[in-house]
């Protein structure tokens, strides 16, 4: 079984071709700018799912009052109140909103459900497209991401893998036996940034990144770019050498930080430090990809 | 400041010369088209003669009056002649009328005559022969009749064919005008601006009366004979350009006399000429639904009478002017197949990225299977064209029509009752009750809508005179297009609002038959209130329900059942002698006419709103993205539409951004192939760019979207079609 908060069909930017992206919920890196942030706690499903709340679309009905074991709702003539400390993630008010203004952020499914969602944009995928994992770090969730892999690897679909890197080492050698293609996240190259950005140590991720490079993964690079904190040169010169490093790297994409994100973090009841002065600018993001060039890298367009 | 031909959702590239693209600059901006048709009408003098006159002779003299007097306009800088003068063919008359009416108020009531329109006519076998080629075939019909025994219908008939012959002799005296204002142009120019005359005087002297004997010619013919029956107020179809084209380029660039740049300006041209009656006005036209809408159909690539594929150079210099000018007058159809070249996808894909849905495609084999499993000779089914939006059609040889019926209306009234006042008394003790009654109530509708309507739809007092011409079985029938000349008079049955019928009854079966939430009858009656007083249920049933087009087979199946209801209702009544019944779906925009007598559904829509665009899922209720819906609309059998149906898919630019969206576009375009579609297009734009262009107008004078079987400028529909455009936009993935 995955606890799974979203499967989006038709993705066109998540590696190449059309592609079936399976969220995972549970990451090991707690990155402030996270636009997925439903997924950032892995939560067994006998202790229930996080709540979407969207107050824009509550019709003041009352349906979540009537059914919370916990009391949690309150509708009053002008409001809405939902007490999140007291919710055990029973998803019953979800399932009685008319309107959608409360959603459960993930459900639990069977590896062969899953199977058979990716199944249904086969005649999309061409050679090029297929699933892509995601998360969440989907490895964290080691025995579903595995099987969800393997199992689309057997019925000769592509397996790409958004991974964060973070994951023990003796993951490695399975991971390459079924990824067609990695895409790597590096959010930083200077340790202590990382450490204090992500809450991870940069070290491992990239020992990962050699070991899954060694045994012939190929790799594309994700990397953010946030204005102000990882938009230097030095980012830009290290990124460059790790994939001049690499015998498996097809090239490094730019994802430049935006804020869109930041709505499910309030959806959630949780505030979030985005702030629009992290969205570098298209000068910027242009400089920055030309640097890479320049030292040698190859990058997405 | 934006530029002209900028595009939001990607780089339009510049191959074409410099003063090509300004001419189609100016051509859009509306310069040419607002005083092209300034003059409205020509005058017929002798109201006593011409009242005196058999309706084929007052037809003929209509057209005759047209070649005379109809102004002759030629453009510096244009590489074809021909254009279409007068005001009212633009109105789909023949504009012509006798000259005490010329000032009446009622400019309807000037003409009498109406043109043809919704048919790809035989341009084709016309260019093969030529209008000397015709004129001939004419000629042994008409001997033939001439040599029967004196009757009423004979003379008739060769009363038609007389007139028809007449017409030929008019389109010759209106290119001895043409040749004539040429060569005073050559008289009073100079230089490069001459030389182009001479170019044009001698691309034209040969053709159309004699077959072309190159690329040139044969480019200038097809726009002569097309700009010729547009003068007289038809708006016919091109169909396939590539194929008629293709071999005479193959030639010339063989013989190195020409070269692909070159021939791509010529096709430029083509496209600037096409847009001619572009006024670039933000008056309403067509009731509203955007300009653009002569039918004036372009179809590429596709199997040719023999099985071969005809995809070939013209058909990627088609394809290079489109991405470059983005004109959006001829709708142009793709035929593409699971082995197309791989490079027609890819082009293909990269001008549909640009958005403006001015591209659409066909699922080649499907339709032709489809038309040969209809009763079509092969060879006719693989030439098929459409007749200007995409109903399937035989070129040259097919009289044409069509009508789309509200199939929601149906259930709602005749089965529910819900005209009815007072409480419901509803008999259907079972669903399966129930659905017995609508299919019923569906064939009954067909029968006497449809069926028995079929003759008097196909039979109508319009001027096809020239049209016959390039219809096959007019001159062997003596009769004209509009009074049953044709091969094949096709009236074709288009059920609209499919999806809402099958969501409907979907949310109507879980609530009163599975759930058994509320009776029959309170359905009904709280549907008739408008569900005052049932918000919650209506929002559960609007919001909490799968409906058609998430790839759910549960709600699909419903739509499946629906749609295989209609087309065995339809093969169930017997089409009257003579006549062809082909089964199609469309709504055609009337979606927004139906939506005020249409009344609440159980799927949670209030009376009064837009629902479902041809076989689009209903507004609103399509969550899983364009795969999905194109997986929910290939669980029909397509193959028993052989009159089609459009899909529309919209999404985002942010989909399709980059490289990575080509790929994706051709990746839905492979699928939609090889899952069995039938026609789809694409828009391609956000919705931001639209409230903006509703909001400026002007800043967005090319901007062009997919309306329905056609693409129009967005500033040239009425905020009723802008609207329902906008909220029927933005499927994300």
């Amino acid at each position: 079984m995955a606890e799974v908060s979203n499967i989006q069909r038709l993705c066109t930017h998540d590696g190449p071709g059309i592609r079936t992206t399976v969220f995972l919920t549970g990451c090991p890196l707690q990155c402030w700018w996270c636009h997925n942030p439903e997924n950032r706690q892995h939560r067994p499903a006998d202790q229930g799912h996080r709540i979407f709340y969207t107050p824009g679309k509550c019709v003041g009905c009352g349906g979540c009052q009537a059914v919370c074991p916990r009391g949690c709702h309150q509708i009053t003539e002008t409001d809405h109140l939902y007490n999140r400390e007291r919710c055990i993630g029973c998803g019953r008010c979800a399932e009685a909103c008319p309107t959608k203004a409360l959603e459960a952020t993930a459900r639990t499914l069977s590896v062969e459900e899953i199977l058979s969602i990716i199944q249904k944009d086969l005649p999309f995928y061409g050679e090029k497209g297929g699933l892509t994992l995601s998360g969440g770090e989907p490895t964290y969730q080691a025995e579903a991401c595995f099987a969800i892999l393997e199992g689309a690897r057997a019925l000769g679909i592509s397996t790409d893998l958004e991974t964060c890197g973070y994951f023990p080492a003796s993951y490695c050698e399975r991971l390459v036996g079924c990824v067609s293609l990695f895409l790597y996240d590096i959010k930083d190259t200077d340790p202590e940034r990382h450490l204090q950005n992500t809450g991870a140590p940069l070290k491992p991720i990239l020992e990962n990144l050699r070991r899954i490079d060694a045994l012939g993964g190929e790799t594309v690079l994700r990397c953010i770019l946030i204005h102000g904190v990882n938009d230097t040169e030095e980012h830009g010169r290290q990124l460059a050498a790790l994939f001049r490093s690499l015998q498996h790297c097809r090239m490094i994409e730019v994802l430049p930080y935006h804020s869109i994100g930041a709505s499910k973090w309030s959806r959630l009841g949780l505030s979030s430090r985005d702030d629009e002065k992290y969205i570098p600018s298209a000068q910027v993001i242009a400089d920055f990809k030309q640097q890479l060039r320049e030292a040698g890298a190859i990058v997405k367009d | 400041m934006k530029k002209f031909f900028d595009n939001p959702n990607g780089k339009r590239p510049e191959r074409l010369d410099p003063a090509t693209r300004d001419l189609a600059r100016r051509m859009l901006c509306g310069e040419n088209g607002r005083y092209l048709t300034e003059t409205e009408a020509v005058a017929i003098d002798d109201s006593a003669a011409y009242a005196a006159m058999s309706v084929p002779q007052k037809q003929l003299c209509c057209v005759q009056a047209v070649a005379a007097k109809a102004p002759i306009r030629l453009i510096e800088g244009e590489y074809l002649v021909g254009s279409a003068t007068l005001g009212a063919a633009k109105h789909g008359y023949t504009p012509a009328c006798l000259a005490e009416k010329m000032d009446d108020p009622d400019y309807d009531g000037r003409f009498d005559w109406i043109g043809t329109n919704h048919v790809t006519l035989g341009f084709e076998k016309a260019l093969k022969i030529g209008y000397k080629g015709i004129r001939k075939e004419l000629l042994a019909s008409l001997e033939t009749f001439r040599a029967m025994p004196e009757s009423a219908e004979r003379n008739e008939k060769i009363d038609t064919l007389e007139a028809m012959y007449g017409c030929l002799e008019a389109a010759g005296l209106w290119h001895e005008r043409n040749m004539k204002a040429l060569e005073s142009r050559i008289e009073t120019s100079l230089g490069p601006i001459q030389r182009r005359y001479k170019e044009i005087y001698e691309n034209l002297r040969n053709v159309p009366e004699n077959p072309p004997t190159n690329f040139k010619e044969a480019l200038q013919s097809l726009w002569f004979m097309f700009a010729f029956l547009r003068l007289t107020g038809n708006w016919p179809g091109i169909g396939r350009i590539d194929k008629m084209l293709g071999g005479f380029l193959k030639e010339d660039l063989a013989a190195g006399r020409i070269t692909l740049d070159e021939a791509r300006e010529y096709i430029a041209h083509f496209w600037i000429k096409g847009a001619e009656w572009c006024n670039g006005d933000h008056q309403e036209v067509f009731g509203g639904s955007g300009d653009g809408q002569y039918y004036q159909n372009i179809i590429l690539a596709g199997l040719d009478e023999e099985g071969h594929d005809v995809t070939n150079e013209v058909t990627y210099l088609v394809l290079d002017v489109i991405e470059e000018l983005g004109i959006s007058d001829y709708p142009v159809s793709v035929r593409l197949r699971p082995d197309s070249d791989p490079r027609l996808y890819r082009r293909v894909a990269e001008v549909m990225k640009l958005g403006g849905g001015i591209l659409a495609i066909y699922n080649d084999q499907l339709v032709i299977d489809s038309l040969v499993d209809f009763g079509y000779p092969v060879e006719e089914a693989r030439n098929f064209t459409n007749d200007g939006c995409w109903e399937i059609q035989i070129p040259g040889a097919t009289c044409f029509r069509y009508y789309s019926y509200d199939l929601l209306g149906i259930l709602q009234r005749d089965v529910l009752k819900m005209d009815e006042e007072g409480p419901s008394h509803l008999p259907y003790k079972s669903f399966d009750e129930l659905f017995a009654a609508f299919s019923a109530a569906g064939k009954a509708y067909l029968q006497t809508e449809i069926i028995d309507k079929t003759p008097e739809m196909l039979h109508l007092p319009f001027n096809s005179l020239f049209a016959s011409l390039l219809t096959e079985g007019c001159f062997t029938s003596g009769r004209q297009y509009w009074d049953g000349g044709a091969r094949y008079l096709v009236f074709a049955a288009h059920p609209g609002g499919m999806p809402d019928t099958a969501n409907a009854l979907l949310a109507l079966k879980k609530l009163v038959y599975d759930d058994k939430t509320l009776t029959l009858d309170e359905l009904v009656d709280i549907l008739k209130a408008d569900w005052e007083g049932y918000e919650t249920l209506r929002l559960t049933m609007r919001n909490k329900v799968t409906y058609y087009g998430n790839d759910d087979d549960t709600a699909d199946a419903m739509m499946v059942r629906v749609y295989d209801d209609f087309i065995d209702s339809l093969h169930s009544l017997k089409s009257i002698d003579g006549y062809l019944n082909p089964a199609g779906i469309s709504t055609f925009g009337k979606q927004i006419k139906w939506s005020h007598s249409r009344y609440a559904t159980p799927d949670g829509h209030k009376a009064g709103e837009y629902l479902a665009h041809n076989i689009d899922p209903t507004p609103g209720t399509d969550l899983q993205g364009a795969t999905a819906v194109v997986k929910s609309l290939t669980k029909m059998d397509l193959r028993k539409l052989p009159n089609g149906t459009p899909l529309t898919l919209r999404l985002l630019p942010s989909v399709v951004r980059g490289a990575d969206g080509v790929e994706a576009v051709e990746s839905l375009l492979r699928g939609f192939v090889s899952l069995g579609g039938i026609f789809l297009q694409f828009d391609i734009l956000d919705v931001e760019a639209l409230k903006e262009a509703q909001k400026n107008p002007d800043e967005y004078a090319s901007l062009s979207v997919r309306v329905s079987g056609w693409s129009a400028r967005f500033n040239t529909l009425n905020k009723e079609f802008q609207n329902m455009i906008i909220q029927s936009t933005g499927q994300d993935a």
